[in-house]
């Protein structure tokens, strides 16, 4: 402890004024969900329910919020924004392979080592000199937020992998309470465009997709937070899904209704046919009810699954258990 | 050639089309074992849900997971043509190895029986691990020397979705087949059909999506999440 702080009489301990102290970086991310009891001593561990926790927080930042609310956006919001605009146009520069004979596009790979490769880098502006520390781990979380490049697959456990990383730099301190609205209406929104982006360029594989059963083959969590956004909204049901004016006119604002709308644009068929997950929660009267069955049912189809949660990353930053 | 089930709308549907022409015409229809005609398999990738949601229950889904025990993992044609779902393995050699196999039960995690429903071919030579976690990698060397050990002039399979519905690798030792169009209603390839002639003559018929025939009843039902 340093005695100068101590020996100030009538001050409150530095420990109070101070957050608490940031975790010593490890030398290297690593996965530790090895079976199903590892699975079942993390979903009772505080580092589960922070993590939770952390979604929820964001979840009630959204609470009616559209896009193009006013929304503080403060520098490492613009830095991770930058970061995925680069990865973006990294897709640019990666063209597709011609020759291709399987669904999934070769080429997927040349872009994922490129962010492999430069994941410390890329991350370097979003921590700031204060953080350069935890560079090395969070890199780890870089390029599984994006897909697997051997299996040429993307699911719900690499979108799981961005939340960690948003929830890390928040542990961290390299985001703040301020920035919640922005992180899921900013930051989740333009990390959603680029893997709409990056599917529709290299094709990835739905990575243990349920098909038509799941609620969708890639993502989960803008059907979560984007209905927070649309609850108490004064016309937007959750049945208006089926309008494609609806759709077209409002997508920009709510990441549900845009998530709603690519499924539609990919996917050749009648949506109760193609999606009746979807379908079925159209017929959920308020978006209130749809949100949280969206919060049961992600802790349940996506944190609680072994085949998930086994590449799951942990690092210093977001816990142990 | 197996994967009769999982992912589309209309498994529990195409299953029992399958089971019922088996049943009418015992010998003018084969049905072969993919990985997805597995308890496990289909409990993570759809044929579950299908099956609760139609039926209310899971039933359904136990006496069709109970009967894929059943189903063959390989056929020959003319012993020719060597037919199975994923590829081959390091630990059978010959057909008599296959034949040998206690294949009856639940598709096991590894060993001969889990490899030749989960193994790819693969652009490098021998053996490699399958990024699928289970199964292996198998190179044009392995599929020529178990061609030739066994008398066979071609490995004919399933397992991996190809745009134009069949790919022929290997130097024509290898041809993959994938009969789903469209398949998960989004990915927009062509499947397809290998025709043998009397001349043991390979013909490819490729096909699209059905037209079709209106739009579906729909019965909304509110997941338990949601109630």
């Amino acid at each position: 402890m340093d005695p100068d702080v101590t020996a100030v009489p009538h001050m409150p301990s530095a420990a109070a004024q101070l957050p608490p102290p940031l975790p010593r970086p490890a030398a290297q991310a690593q996965t530790r969900i090895t079976d199903g009891q590892a699975l079942q001593r993390f979903l009772s561990s505080q580092a589960a329910r922070n993590f939770m926790g952390f979604l929820l927080a964001l979840n009630e930042a959204v609470r009616g919020k559209a896009a193009s609310d006013p929304c503080h956006v403060s520098p490492a919001v613009e830095a991770l924004l930058e970061m995925l605009a680069t990865l973006s146009r990294w897709v640019d520069e990666v063209p597709p392979s011609q020759q291709s004979l399987r669904y999934g596009n070769p080429a997927y790979r040349v872009w994922a080592a490129r962010v492999a490769g430069a994941a410390e880098e890329l991350l370097a502006p979003v921590l700031g000199p204060a953080l350069q520390a935890y560079a090395a781990e969070l890199a780890a979380y870089l390029p599984g937020s994006f897909g697997n490049a051997q299996r040429i697959d993307y699911g719900t456990g690499h979108e799981t992998a961005f939340a960690a990383l948003l929830y890390c730099l928040a542990n961290a301190g390299a985001v703040s309470e301020e920035d919640r609205q922005a992180l899921v209406t900013r930051v989740f929104a333009a990390y959603l465009t680029l893997m709409r982006k990056v599917q529709t360029t290299y094709w990835l594989e739905p990575a243990g997709s349920h098909g038509v059963w799941g609620l969708d083959d890639y993502q989960f969590l803008p059907f979560l937070w984007g209905a927070a956004q649309l609850i108490g909204h004064p016309h937007i049901r959750p049945r208006s899904i089926h309008s494609a004016d609806t759709l077209e006119a409002c997508s920009s604002d709510y990441l549900y209704l845009a998530a709603v709308r690519f499924v539609r644009h990919v996917k050749k068929g009648p949506l109760a046919e193609t999606s009746p997950m979807l379908s079925d929660i159209s017929g959920v009267p308020t978006w209130d009810k749809v949100n949280k069955g969206m919060i049961k049912m992600y802790q349940v189809e996506v944190l609680s699954k072994l085949p998930i949660m086994q590449h799951f990353i942990f690092c210093s930053l977001f816990g142990d258990f | 050639m197996g994967d009769y089930v999982d992912r589309g709308y209309h498994s529990v549907e195409t299953v029992t089309l399958l089971v019922a022409l088996k049943v009418r015409y015992r010998d003018r229809i084969t049905i072969l074992r993919g990985n997805h005609e597995s308890r496990q398999i289909t409990q993570v990738y759809g044929f579950y849900d299908e099956c609760l949601r139609k039926y209310g229950n899971a039933n359904i889904w136990k006496y069709f997971t109970d009967l894929f025990d059943y189903l063959p993992l390989t056929a020959l044609v003319e012993n020719q043509v060597f037919c199975l779902h994923g590829g081959l393995s390091p630990t059978l050699d010959t057909l008599d190895h296959i034949r040998a196999l206690d294949r009856v039960q639940e598709v096991p995690h590894e060993g001969p029986m889990c490899d030749l429903l989960w193994s790819d071919p693969d652009d490098r030579c021998g053996w490699g691990i399958s990024p699928r976690g289970a199964g292996y990698t198998f190179g044009q060397d392995i599929s020529e020397q178990f061609n030739h050990t066994n008398g066979l002039n071609l490995v004919a399979r399933a397992h991996q979705l190809v745009m134009e519905g069949f790919n022929w690798c290997h130097d024509q030792n290898v041809v993959t087949i994938f009969s789903a169009p469209n398949y998960c209603y989004r990915c927009g390839n062509m499947a397809a059909i290998m025709e043998v002639d009397e001349g043991m003559r390979k013909n490819f018929l490729q096909f699209e999506p059905a037209p079709r025939r209106g739009e579906p009843e729909v019965t909304r039902r509110t997941p338990d999440y949601f109630l």
